[in-house]
C-alpha cells in the first residue's frame, strides 16, 4: 500500500489531535453541567416535595381524614405527580397516575418502609424522572414522581451543541494542519525548484538562507553542495578545454606534415607508404576527436537560438556528404523555419547522418514535423537497429555501436551521439532511438514547441 | 604567413608549397608587417596569439594600408575572438587544426574572388543615393567614393544586384565567398562592417536590412 504523503499525515494528525482534545473537553463540560443541573433540580424538587408532605400530613391529621381531597389540594404543577400510600393502598388523582405505582423503584419503597425518606432517578416510559418517597407515620407515605422533560431536552441540546463544537474543532484542526504543513513544505518546494533548475543546467540557482531562518542550515548546506558541484564541473570542463586547446598546435603541425607525406605516398616504398597512410588517417581521427571533445566541453552552455530553415540545413548537410537532398521530407503543415541554435542543430544532423552512414546501413530519411506539443526531427536508417539494452548507452561518451560489430577504420570518435544528446538537452529537448517501422533504427528528436 | 610556432610554420610552409604556393614566413607581427610592405603577398595568413603586437592589431595594421585578403588561422575558437578578428578586417577565420584540404579550398576561393568581380554584374547600379560601379570597382555614396575591401565590395554588389530580394546567409556564402559550407558569422560580421561604411546610422540600418530568420536585403 502506498504510504500517504507527509502533508496528508500532518493534516490527519492535526485533525485527530483536535478531535481528541475537543471531545474530551466536551464530555467533561457535559458531565459537569449535567451534574450541576441535576443537583439543582433535585434540591428544588425536594423542597417542593417536603412542602407537599407538610400539607398532606396536616390534611390527614384530622378526626376523619379523607385522602383524595387532600391529594387534590396539592399544587403539583405540570411535571409532578403525587401518590399517597395509606394502609396498604395507593391513592392517585387520576387513573393515569395510578399506573405509576408499578414504576416506583423498590429501593425508595424499601427506604420508606424503614421510615426513611428516599429519592431515586429513573426513566419512566422513556422519560427521565425523580421519584421521592416521604414516610408520614407508620401506614402513610407520600410519593411524588417529578418528570424532568425540560432538563432532559436541555441536556440533549447541550450534548448536540458540544458534539458539533467537537466536530468543528476537528475540522478546524485539519485546516490548521493543512495550512501549517503547506507553510512547512513551502521552503522545501523552493529547494526542489532550485534542485530542478540545477539539474536543468542553470548552475547559478541558489537558496537564500535569510528568508527561512529555521531552514538556514539546509539552505547553507544546499548552496555549499551546489558550489562544490559547479566548481567541480567547471574544473572538468576547463580541463577538457585546456587539454584540447594544448593539443591544437601539435595537431596542426601533424596535419600539415601528414598531408606532405600523403602527397608523396607513391614515391615511398611499400612499407613506408603503409605507415604514412596510417599516420594520415590517425591524425585526421585525432583531429576530429579533439574537435568533438572541445565541443562537448562547452556544450552545456545554453543554446544560442535564432530562426533557422532546418530543412535547408538538413539538405545542405546531405549535399555536403554526397547524399541526395530528396532524403529530407517535411510533415504536413510544418514550417521549416525553427528557432534553434544553428551551429548545434547542424552538428546534430551531421552526427546522426554520419552515424547512420557508418553503422545503420545508410540514411533512408530525414523528417521534420511540427506537432502541437513538440517539434520532431527524425533520422532513419536501414541498419540492424539498436538493441533495447543499448538504447540509453549509445548516447554516452566513447560508446560505440555493438550491434554494428567490429570497428571499421572510418569509425567516428565515439563522441558523436553524446554530442547530439548534449546539444538537444541544451535546447530543452530529448532524443531517443526507436525501431523504424520496416526495420532499421530511428533517431527521434523532440524539441519543445516554438514560443509564440 | 605570420605564425610564432616554428613547427607549425615549417609544416604549413611545406604543405602549402606542395599545393603550389610560394610562402614567405614571419615569426612576429612586426616582422610580417615589414615584409608585407617590402614584398606584398597576395594573401596573408595570420595567427592571433603572437608575441609583441597581437594578431588583432596586426590585422588592423595590414587592413589600414590595403585590401589584401587576410585569413586567420588560430587555436582560439570563441565566437568573441572570431567576431573580433573579422571586425578587425580579416576575410576568413579557420580554427586549428585545419586540414590542408580545407585551407587550400579557402585560399583558392579567396584568390578567385580577388581576381574576378561578381558573376555578371550590371555596370551601374543605383540604389537611392548609393551608386555601385561594378566594373570600375568603386562605390559612391552621395557622390563620395567609399573605401571597401574586396569582400565587402563583392557583398555589396551581390546585394545591390538583387535589391528588393532577400538573400540568405548561405546564398551569400556561396555567391560572395564561394563556399558551399561555411560559417554564417562571416556574413554577419561583413554585413556589420559594410553597414559602418554605407549606413548613416549603423545601429538602425536602412540601406542594408536584416530579414529575421531569412537573411539580408537592400530595399529598392
Amino acid at each position: 500500500m502506498k504510504r500517504p504523503g507527509l502533508r496528508a499525515r500532518v493534516t490527519a494528525g492535526f485533525a485527530v489531535g483536535a478531535l481528541l482534545v475537543s471531545a474530551a473537553m466536551a464530555l467533561l463540560s457535559y458531565q459537569i453541567t449535567e451534574r450541576y443541573l441535576l443537583d439543582e433540580r433535585e434540591r428544588t424538587a425536594k423542597r417542593a416535595v417536603l412542602f407537599d408532605a407538610r400539607i398532606v400530613a396536616a390534611g390527614l391529621d384530622t378526626d376523619n381524614p379523607e385522602v383524595l381531597p387532600v391529594l387534590r389540594s396539592l399544587d403539583t404543577g405540570a411535571n409532578r405527580r403525587a401518590l399517597i400510600w395509606r394502609d396498604g393502598d395507593f391513592y392517585s388523582r387520576t387513573v393515569v397516575d395510578s399506573d405509576l405505582t408499578d414504576s416506583l423503584p423498590q429501593s425508595v419503597v424499601d427506604l420508606v418502609g424503614e421510615g426513611k425518606p428516599g429519592v431515586q432517578r429513573v426513566r419512566i416510559g422513556g422519560r427521565a424522572a425523580m421519584v421521592f418517597g416521604i414516610p408520614l407515620g407508620d401506614s402513610t407515605a407520600l410519593y411524588e414522581v417529578d418528570y424532568m422533560s425540560e432538563l432532559d431536552s436541555n441536556l440533549k441540546i447541550l450534548g448536540l451543541v458540544l458534539t458539533l463544537v467537537a466536530a468543528g474543532t476537528a475540522a478546524a484542526g485539519a485546516l490548521l494542519g493543512m495550512y501549517a504543513s503547506r507553510r512547512v513544505m513551502r521552503p522545501l518546494s523552493t529547494v526542489a525548484d532550485a534542485a530542478r533548475d540545477i539539474a536543468g543546467g542553470r548552475l547559478g540557482a541558489r537558496l537564500d538562507p535569510a528568508t527561512e531562518p529555521d531552514l538556514a542550515r539546509l539552505a547553507t548546506s544546499f548552496n555549499h553542495m551546489v558550489d562544490q558541484l559547479s566548481a567541480r564541473m567547471e574544473r572538468d570542463r576547463r580541463f577538457a578545454a585546456d587539454v584540447s586547446h594544448e593539443l591544437r598546435s601539435p595537431l596542426q603541425t601533424l596535419a600539415a606534415a601528414a598531408s606532405v607525406l600523403d602527397r608523396r605516398r607513391d614515391q615511398l616504398d611499400q612499407r613506408t607508404a603503409t605507415a604514412a597512410g596510417l599516420v594520415v588517417e590517425e591524425v585526421q581521427r585525432f583531429q576530429e576527436l579533439v574537435t568533438d571533445l572541445l565541443e562537448l566541453a562547452r556544450s552545456d552552455q545554453p543554446a544560442d537560438t535564432a530562426p533557422v530553415d532546418v530543412a535547408a540545413l538538413a539538405r545542405q548537410v546531405c549535399r555536403h556528404r554526397g547524399l541526395p537532398t530528396t532524403l529530407v521530407t517535411i510533415g504536413p503543415g510544418t514550417s521549416p523555419v525553427w528557432r534553434v541554435d544553428r551551429r548545434r542543430i547542424e552538428q546534430v544532423l551531421a552526427n546522426l547522418i554520419d552515424n547512420a552512414q557508418a553503422h545503420g546501413g545508410g540514411v533512408v530519411a530525414v523528417h521534420l514535423a511540427q506537432q502541437p506539443d513538440a517539434r520532431i526531427l527524425q533520422v532513419d536508417d536501414e541498419g540492424p537497429g539498436v538493441s533495447p539494452a543499448d538504447r540509453e548507452a549509445i548516447f554516452d561518451r566513447f560508446v560505440r555501436s555493438r550491434s554494428a560489430g567490429a570497428r571499421g577504420d572510418n569509425d567516428g570518435t565515439g563522441l558523436g551521439l553524446a554530442l547530439v544528446a548534449q546539444h538537444i538537452t541544451a535546447h530543452d529537448g530529448s532524443v531517443q532511438v526507436l525501431d523504424r517501422p520496416g526495420g532499421g533504427a530511428r533517431f527521434r528528436i523532440e524539441l519543445p514547441p516554438e514560443q509564440p | 604567413m605570420i605564425e610564432d610556432d616554428d613547427r607549425i610554420r615549417l609544416s604549413l610552409t611545406l604543405a602549402l608549397e606542395d599545393e603550389g604556393y610560394t610562402v614567405h614566413t614571419a615569426a612576429t607581427a612586426e616582422e610580417g608587417l615589414l615584409r608585407q610592405q617590402r614584398e606584398p603577398a597576395d594573401t596573408v595568413l595570420v595567427d592571433l596569439m603572437l608575441p609583441g603586437i597581437d594578431g588583432f592589431q596586426c590585422i588592423r595594421e595590414l587592413r589600414r594600408d590595403d585590401d589584401v585578403p587576410i585569413v586567420v588561422v588560430s587555436a582560439r575558437e570563441d565566437t568573441h575572438d572570431i567576431v573580433a578578428a573579422l571586425e578587425a578586417g580579416a576575410d576568413d577565420y579557420l580554427v586549428k587544426p585545419v586540414a590542408m584540404k580545407e585551407l587550400s579550398a579557402r585560399l583558392r576561393a579567396l584568390r578567385r574572388r580577388a581576381r574576378t568581380g561578381p558573376a555578371a554584374p550590371a555596370d551601374q547600379l543605383r540604389i537611392g543615393d548609393l551608386n555601385v560601379r561594378a566594373q570600375a570597382g568603386e562605390v559612391l555614396l552621395r557622390g563620395q567614393p567609399l573605401a571597401l575591401t574586396r569582400t565587402e565590395f563583392r557583398l555589396l554588389c551581390e546585394l545591390a544586384e538583387h535589391a528588393g530580394q532577400v538573400l540568405s546567409r548561405q546564398q551569400l556564402l556561396e555567391r560572395v565567398w564561394e563556399y558551399d559550407f561555411g560559417d554564417e558569422r562571416l556574413v554577419d560580421v561583413h554585413v556589420g562592417r559594410l553597414r559602418q561604411k554605407i549606413e548613416d546610422d549603423p545601429g538602425t540600418p536602412a540601406r542594408l536590412v536584416t530579414v529575421r530568420g531569412l537573411g539580408y536585403k537592400m530595399p529598392r
